[in-house]
């Protein structure tokens, strides 16, 4: 490109001939002809799992975060460049389309796409040879997971110009939980059934979107999410926390995010109501006993294997039962919602004592009160 | 490099004249210029390749704020900025960011030079002073293991006319940053630091909180150190840092306000009122679970199907969560749902 032609700097590279790249850095390497290579072959055609992975450089996860974080209460979305990297979708850079609420609009992508062609057209002018491979948007305050639409959407991406993924971000739950929350997903083709779907991990999804979040499901699975960086980054970040220490004293997600926490109490107000006519349909597990077995005794701890058997169908019993029994899941809800209150009081309890107590001020037993409650939430 | 300069006046002015500019500057401009050399560096093969974009933010009077960048595209001589890129790139990120404007631009040199001038020239169609952000290249970076002693390997500079010998000519004054984040983007940085790490439990938070109380307390023993050194005749006496320290001192206690006191303490009740509830809601599905248990003992002591007719409080419960959903509102403000539930 023009920067390695450059004559007049280039007496600047001339002084450094050898340059050392750290390991770390390699994942920034982009090689178009291995690229070109491997979307002939199409490996992951022939997998609906092929991907089990998505990697997110650091400045890919902050601009996708910070952009949904600008557009709460409506939904944005935006597309990433990246490659694939074995069984890796690898995101090294994101930037935001003009489009907005995208949970209502069937592949509103579409309505940017003159801004998409022209922006990708100016990121090879700059050296960034990666393609899309990827479209974000943001859930604020309903989880990361796909609706009917989003799976349509990705459905579509997949077909036409895979590798595509589809990342989710929910900016107020970002901000409640004090952690990015972002999920990276694929869908199946539409012929194909998923083995089993086995209960991904457990997230609250409010009640106005259980239903559109139940049906589609089965229809795609979630990749593990990574975030990578270089090693300049890294120096960087450290040397950051220096500077921006003081805004983990200064914000507090009580008050910025109090809207939500509201909308929060109020879905799960609705929960219960609901869970309270559900309540009698509950069942225990009836313990099974296998007579067609043989008894095996374990000779060490006098335990019969079928013993063991019968715990597991309980746990497994329970496991199936607490999918159902939307008490438990507000028990859940519930306790998620209090213990992030918990970690914002905190805070805000530390700063009145650092900046407001007197030293002769009973200020101790205030903290140890709230730590205790805090212990007892978990 | 230092062969093309050293007949040529410097071109930043000496740190007796300062900014005034107050400037803060987020991470991800930071972290984009970061990650825009480590590209450069891959693609080219050379430790310092020349990197140029332009900064995005937001300027009021004096006060900037620098919050995003992007790439730009030289001509074939190096030296020339392609303006239609520019243009584009500026209009594309004016779509979907509205509130930003053009700022100045960046590069990455240890200093500026006379080149970092021609180059200034080209951008102030686009604002009368852009400003110049300079990331450092590593040579900067000290091997100390003690990070609080080291500064971020970037500078910002104001530019500005300077007569001599009657003519003018642009230089660049140095200017002060300080480091600003937004609360989601705190978080993202923080997540990418711990590369992805951590969770949101309870000792995590509070590990956090910890490590900025102690930093905090490290800057101020720093300070409580330089005073008692002062008072001892061994440090010089600066008069503008004791004056900040009695100010800071004057300041405390920050909140003894009463409208303050009351929305601390409503603040407070809420969440203990949430802890509360969420301990209700525990209870009752323990007591569920409970009553589930004990009537599959008895329907199988009796001899029944567990599908037998079930007994069970149901008053109690419909009770609990009664308040659950009572509190839950009340809470809320909206007190007109107590009937529906009793
Ligand atoms: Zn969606």
């Amino acid at each position: 490109m023009a920067s390695s032609s450059s004559t007049a700097f280039k007496t600047f590279s001339l002084t450094n001939d050898v340059v050392e790249v750290s390991p770390q850095d390699e994942i920034y390497r982009f090689d178009p002809e291995a690229n070109r290579t491997l979307n002939r072959e199409q490996p992951w055609a022939r997998d609906p799992h092929y991907f089990k992975v998505c990697k997110i450089s650091a400045v890919a996860l902050i601009k996708m975060v910070i952009h949904a974080r600008s557009g709460v209460p409506h939904e944005i979305m935006g597309l990433m460049q990246g490659k694939v990297m074995d069984r890796a979708l690898v995101i090294v850079d994101s930037f935001a389309l003009p489009v907005q609420g995208t949970e209502t609009r069937v592949n509103a992508a579409n309505e940017a796409n003159e801004y998409m062609v022209q922006y990708i057209q100016g990121s090879e002018r700059v050296s960034r040879q990666e393609n899309a491979v990827g479209w974000y948007h943001s859930h604020p305050g309903y989880g990361c997971w796909l609706s009917g639409i989003d799976v349509n959407t990705q459905m579509t991406n997949q077909k036409f110009q895979d590798p595509f993924v589809a990342v989710v971000i929910d900016p107020n739950r970002t901000i409640s939980a004090g952690k990015v929350d972002i999920g990276a997903f694929r869908t199946y083709p539409e012929s194909y059934t998923p083995p089993d779907a086995g209960s991904s991990e457990y997230q609250s999804i409010p009640l106005n979107k259980i239903e559109d979040f139940g049906v589609h499901a089965n229809q795609y699975y979630p990749l593990e999410v990574q975030v990578f960086k270089s090693s300049l980054d890294s120096e960087l970040l450290g040397l950051l926390w220096n500077k921006y220490w003081v805004n983990t004293l200064s914000q507090s997600a009580l008050i910025s995010n109090r809207a939500y926490a509201a909308s929060q109490l109020a879905d799960l107000a609705q929960k219960l109501t609901k869970a309270q006519t559900a309540i009698s349909s509950t069942k225990a597990p009836a313990p099974s006993l296998k007579d067609d077995k043989q008894a095996r005794v374990c000779h060490s701890c006098q335990l019969s294997c079928d013993d063991i058997l019968t715990v597991f169908d309980i746990q497994k019993e329970e496991k199936k039962k607490e999918d159902q029994n939307q008490l438990l899941k507000s028990v859940r809800d519930s306790d998620k919602i209090a213990s992030e209150g918990q970690h914002g009081l905190i805070a805000q309890v530390l700063k009145d004592v650092i900046f407001s107590m007197r030293p002769q001020d009973a200020a101790r037993s205030e903290v140890s009160e709230i730590m205790d409650t805090t212990m007892a939430i978990g | 490099m230092s062969a093309m300069d050293t007949d040529e006046l410097p071109v930043v002015l000496p740190p007796t004249h300062t900014s005034g500019l107050s400037l803060s500057l987020h991470p991800l401009p930071i972290l984009n210029i970061s990650e825009h050399l480590t590209r450069l560096r891959l693609q080219t093969n050379s430790s310092l390749p020349f990197a140029l974009g332009a900064l995005l933010g937001t300027q009021n009077g004096r006060e900037v704020e620098i919050v995003n960048t992007f790439e730009l595209a030289v001509g074939e001589d190096g030296a020339t900025v392609d303006q239609a890129f520019l243009i584009d790139r500026k209009e594309q990120y004016k779509q979907v960011f509205p509130s930003l404007e053009f700022i100045g631009w960046y590069t990455v040199a240890s200093r500026p030079t006379a080149q970092h001038i021609a180059l200034h020239e080209q951008f102030t169609a686009y604002s009368s002073t852009p400003l110049l952000l300079l990331l450092q290249p590593s040579t900067v970076f000290a091997a100390s293991s003690d990070l609080t002693a080291q500064t971020l390997p970037i500078k910002a500079y104001e530019p500005t006319i300077e007569i001599r010998d009657r003519k003018t000519r642009s230089v660049f004054i140095e200017a002060p940053f300080t480091v600003e984040t937004g609360e989601a983007e705190r978080i993202a940085v923080d997540w990418a630091a711990k590369g992805g790490e951590g969770d949101n439990s309870l000792e995590s938070h509070l590990n956090s909180q910890r490590a900025a109380v102690k930093m905090l307390h490290d800057r101020i023993m720093l300070l409580a150190k330089y005073v008692t050194d002062v008072l001892a005749d061994q440090a010089v006496k600066d008069h503008a840092t004791l004056r900040s320290i009695s100010a800071l001192i004057a300041s405390l206690p920050a909140s003894e306000h009463r409208d303050f006191r009351d929305e601390f303490d409503t603040e407070y009740e809420d969440v203990q009122l949430t802890a509360y509830l969420a301990t209700l809601t525990k209870s009752a599905s323990v007591l569920n679970d409970l009553v589930d248990k004990h009537l599959v003992l008895t329907a199988t002591r009796e001899d029944r199907g567990p599908s037998a007719p079930r007994r069970r409080g149901m008053g109690g419960m419909g009770m609990g969560m009664g308040m659950m959903s009572m509190g839950v509102m009340g809470m809320m403000g909206r007190h007109g749902d107590w009937d529906r539930f009793h």
